[in-house]
């Protein structure tokens, strides 16, 4: 069956296929993985035993089998999980398949895709230098099927080279093409695409490792004035219910609305543009006046919307940073001042030496901010675990914490005093595109924050990571890039493990810079993106981006070229060309190389032609056989083998 | 190498056919290699499309650049191409005459003056002949061809060709050499009589020469016998000369068109074909006769070969 398609480029190109396909192990379901796994260990099996794969009826049956199992999956044709499952079941198939070249291509072709569809899942550095590795190998099954007896691995080397060599016009292609959002009918309704964003819930002490992702999850687009950074709190999901862990949205007021709050101006007006998301969310600015009529508010003022979170969605919204909220229900009071518990000694005694229960609720609050401030309280995205009892133990002992723990124990300690507070999250800041002149908010902005009902105000925000971080709060600085830039030291420098630790700290810090550069130069060079930092150069319009492009891809071309073709084809065709000449200066004197007709040969005809050139025409001769036929040929010979031909003179 | 003018640059023939034939070494350069996609080629370009349709609609980066990569790669996929045959010199080397139906074999020296191993070259002649050159190897490369007609039948265009490193262009140079193969009519198929000797001792006389008695010595002359070359006096040094024997009158064979049977030209032709090599191998000392030709008597393949090639040409 396969008598022309050599072992080890089947070997090579089944283990590409293996590598290519493995990290799907974690996205695509255990039976159709399974029966990948299945298909291809046969096709292994049946490198050794040709006998035992499958004959046609078989494959037919299997081909049948793969259908059904993907129709089980009841995930259509489309989208990103379908067609991984697709290329996957059909690469397990074609394998089996193998009588021609043709169907190796096509199994390569193949597994490019899949290799694609892994970027869909997972855009890490360590998965793109993987999938760049696999690719190299795909490629050297390529050269290996075109370059029969070579060694595999020399085929291997090969193709790393044409890779290096292809990279900086990739690298020209990727910075320059431009980048256009896919319209709309082309985004498959596909639920395996929501994004991660703001959860149903929170859980401070469960979390020691915040990852944020640069995704974006909006963008604003004011008419007229912009507001400042301290006023932009995007108000998510509201958080009252408490267990002392996790705290939770008051399930039953969540469908009943509010009483409108009292306005006043200035009034920002402007358009949100939500990309695809989890919950039917809407996350205006605070405080939403005027919305939509899709658009409903609840009873905590969080704006919802009706229909498919999946899709990217456009409203205009009027909001009001001042406000004030009526009075609070009895069943509102109760809910925002439950605890799970009595408090313990300790949290009562710290209240009580912050005033809570002999102030003014106003200065109460200005005195917790100022225990969160002068204390060593430190902002940190990788805080210690705290399983029990997360509250206290922050408060009290490990002290370092990101928005979540600030904004719970704040709100904890609220209550403790018989205050209304609760928990409110969303995404704060967002960063000002000065091309599109809109505000883009990302996945890192997410943020929690507090409230307080207080007499006469109602329901007041207090953001107590201003206390400890106000940096991120007035100049919406990114954190991670602070981290990045280490602005921000998690560890107090004195500490003997950390001194330990150093190099390890550094390494971390180094990496987790390079991690943020990559998310912010490569994941997330899109459209407004690309047009800033094109910008930055000069480039502003789509012409010039042509124009650098195609200028880029030629200078790469040329010097590629250069590379390729130096010195080592020109030297063998100069070598000719000087013996050519020579040839020719005799041809005119009437003494012509017949067809043939061996340099020696020739020689000899010409010296007893032309007896007083004999020296020359030897010399000439043998130049050119040394050049030609002995491996090291110097740059020297060559050139006085030229001079040797332009000084010969024969007259007629 | 003499320049092309405009007109004859942009000939499609030398696309297919290649440059007029040549009597020397043809280097492969930018002027000779033409380059296009393979079948492949342009299914990879498909997937390229569809690789950046799937970038597109999950706006991902990272699969866009792999799609510009796996572009980069095909373009620069030319360059590979061009160099797996540029450098190269392919010349001409010798044919030797067969009969007609017989397979010709075009014999040719294909040079690799560089460094670097040429891997997966292709011949086309007739057939598809596979090659691999090693760094500065010169390598003798036979073609065949089938033949059809007797006469010079020209070896055709010769192209060169290779896939490597990718498969997904071909790069090709086409070339014509001044190669043509003598084809000699198809020897009759059945043993035939040779014809009565007496057309022929008319015209020649009879002589007196034959292998019975030693006769003397005459200067060698082509188409005289190894077998009677005068070795001893070439040993002297005293230059080539042949031994002559009388009453070899009965092995004369002369071998006329006029009086060979068969119908029309070429049957008649491929029957004096079957003589000639009949009485070669029979030791037989013949002219061959044809209208307005004449070839005298004589023996050896160098004989022999004169009266085929006047046959073929015939």
């Amino acid at each position: 069956m396969l008598a022309n398609i050599e072992k080890n480029i089947l070997l090579f190109l089944l283990i590409s296929v293996g590598l290519i396909t493995l990290p799907h192990i974690y996205h695509i379901p255990a039976s159709i993985f399974g029966f990948f796994a299945l298909l291809l260990t046969w096709r292994f099996i049946g490198i050794w035993k040709p006998s035992c794969l499958p004959g046609k009826f078989l494959l037919f049956l299997l081909t049948v089998g793969g259908l059904v199992l993907l129709y089980s999956q009841h995930q259509g044709l489309f989208g990103r999980d379908a067609g991984t499952r697709l290329f996957m079941t059909a690469l397990a198939l074609k394998l089996l398949e193998i009588r021609q070249e043709r169907d190796l291509y096509l199994i390569v072709f193949l597994a490019f895709i899949v290799a694609t569809s892994q970027f869909l899942y997972e855009q890490s550095i360590a998965m793109a230098g993987y999938i760049l590795f696999v690719c190299c190998v795909l490629l050297g099954t390529l050269v290996a099927i075109n370059s029969r007896r070579q060694n595999t691995l020399n085929a291997l080397k090969t193709a790393a080279v044409i890779l290096a060599q292809a990279l900086p016009l990739a690298i020209v292609l990727f910075i320059f093409f431009p980048r256009v959002e896919a319209p709309r009918w082309m985004l498959f309704e596909d639920k395996s695409r929501a994004k991660t964003g703001l959860s149903d819930s929170m859980e401070p002490g469960s979390i020691s490792d915040l990852g944020f992702s640069d995704e974006l999850v909006f963008r604003v687009r004011f008419q007229g004035q912009i507001p400042p950074n301290r006023l932009r709190y995007w108000r998510g999901p509201v958080f009252s219910v408490t267990d002392g862990k996790r705290w939770t949205a008051a399930k039953r007021y969540t469908y009943t609305t509010a009483a409108e709050p009292d306005f006043r101006e200035p009034a920002y007006r402007y358009t949100l543009l939500l990309e695809p998301q989890n919950n039917n969310w809407v996350f205006a600015l605070e405080m939403a006046g005027d919305y939509p009529p899709q658009l409903r508010m609840n009873s905590e003022y969080l704006l919802t919307r009706s229909g498919n979170p999946d899709k990217r969605a456009e409203y205009p919204i009027t909001s009001y940073p001042s406000y004030r909220t009526g009075a609070l229900e009895a069943h509102k009071l109760r809910i925002n001042t439950q605890l799970p518990g009595p408090a313990s000694q300790k949290t009562t005694s710290l209240v009580n030496q912050l005033g809570g229960f002999d102030t003014r609720h106003e200065q109460f609050i200005d005195h917790v901010l100022q225990h969160f401030n002068r204390e060593n309280f430190s902002y940190t995205l990788t805080p210690p675990l705290m399983e029990d009892n997360p509250i206290e133990s922050f408060l009290f002992e490990t002290r370092s914490g990101f928005c979540s723990h600030y904004a719970a124990a704040f709100t904890y300690l609220m209550r403790a005093a018989n205050i209304p507070a609760r928990v409110v999250t969303g995404y704060h800041g967002g960063v000002l595109n000065p091309v599109g002149n809109f505000l883009e908010i990302r996945q890192a902005d997410a943020h929690a924050w507090t409230e307080v009902w207080l007499e006469n105000r109602g329901w007041v925000r207090v953001d107590p990571t201003a206390a400890v971080a106000p940096e991120r709060i007035e100049q919406n600085v990114n954190i991670e890039q602070q981290i990045a830039s280490r602005n921000i030291s998690f560890f107090s420098a004195d500490s003997e493990l950390a001194r330990q630790l150093d190099w390890l700290k550094q390494a971390r810090q180094l990496w987790s810079s390079l991690d943020y550069n990559w998310q912010r130069w490569v994941i997330n060079y899109h459209s407004a993106n690309q047009t800033q930092f094109l910008a930055s150069l000069g480039i502003e319009s789509l012409k010039q981006m042509l124009f650098w492009l195609i200028g880029l891809g030629a200078l790469f071309t040329a010097v590629l070229s250069w590379l390729l073709f130096s010195r080592k084809v020109k030297t063998a065709d100069k070598i000719l060309h000087h013996y050519r000449r020579f040839c020719a200066r005799l041809a005119k004197a009437g003494l012509k190389r017949n067809a043939g007709e061996g340099p020696v040969d020739f020689a000899a005809r010409s010296k007893k032609a032309y007896a007083d050139h004999a020296a020359e025409i030897d010399e000439i001769t043998d130049l050119f056989i040394k050049l030609r036929y002995q491996k090291e040929s110097s740059q020297e010979d060559l050139s006085r083998m030229a001079e040797k031909v332009k000084r010969l003179k024969i007259g007629r | 190498m003499n320049t092309l003018s405009i007109k004859d640059r942009f000939r499609l023939s030398r696309f297919f056919a290649g440059e007029k034939p040549s009597d020397e070494a043809i280097p492969l350069n930018q002027r000779r290699i033409f380059i296009l996609p393979s079948k492949r080629g342009l299914s990879f370009v498909v997937l390229i499309l569809l690789l950046l349709l799937i970038a597109f609609v999950y706006n991902n980066n990272l699969a866009y650049f792999l799609t510009f990569l796996l572009a980069s790669v095909f373009f620069i996929g030319i360059l590979h191409s061009y160099k797996a045959l540029a450098g190269l010199t392919v010349q001409k080397g010798q044919c030797k005459p067969v009969f007609a139906g017989e397979r010709a074999v075009f014999e040719i020296h294909i040079d690799n003056p560089i460094p670097v191993p040429r891997l997966s070259l292709e011949i086309d002649l007739h057939d598809t002949t596979q090659l691999t050159l090693a760094p500065y190897e010169k390598k003798a490369v036979r073609l065949y061809a089938p033949t059809g007609r007797r006469g010079h039948q020209p070896c055709g265009t010769i192209t060169l060709s290779s896939g490597y490193p990718l498969g997904l262009f071909r790069a090709w140079s086409p070339m014509r050499f001044n190669l043509s193969v003598l084809v000699y009519p198809k020897p009759w198929p059945q043993e035939i009589p040779f014809p009565e000797t007496g057309g022929g001792s008319s015209d020649q006389g009879k002589t007196e020469k034959g292998t019975d008695d030693f006769y003397g010595i005459q200067e060698y002359q082509r188409g005289d016998s190894i077998k009677r070359i005068h070795w001893k006096a070439y040993a002297k040094g005293q230059g080539l000369f042949s031994k002559q024997y009388s009453g070899e009158q009965g092995d004369e064979l002369w071998l006329s068109y006029e009086t060979c049977a068969g119908y029309g030209n070429e049957e008649r032709l491929s029957r004096l074909c079957r003589w000639v090599l009949d009485a070669e191998k029979a030791g037989l000392r013949y002219g061959l006769k044809l209208p307005g030709q004449k070839i005298g008597l004589g023996i050896g393949p160098s004989h022999r070969a004169r009266c085929l090639e006047a046959l073929a040409l015939f």
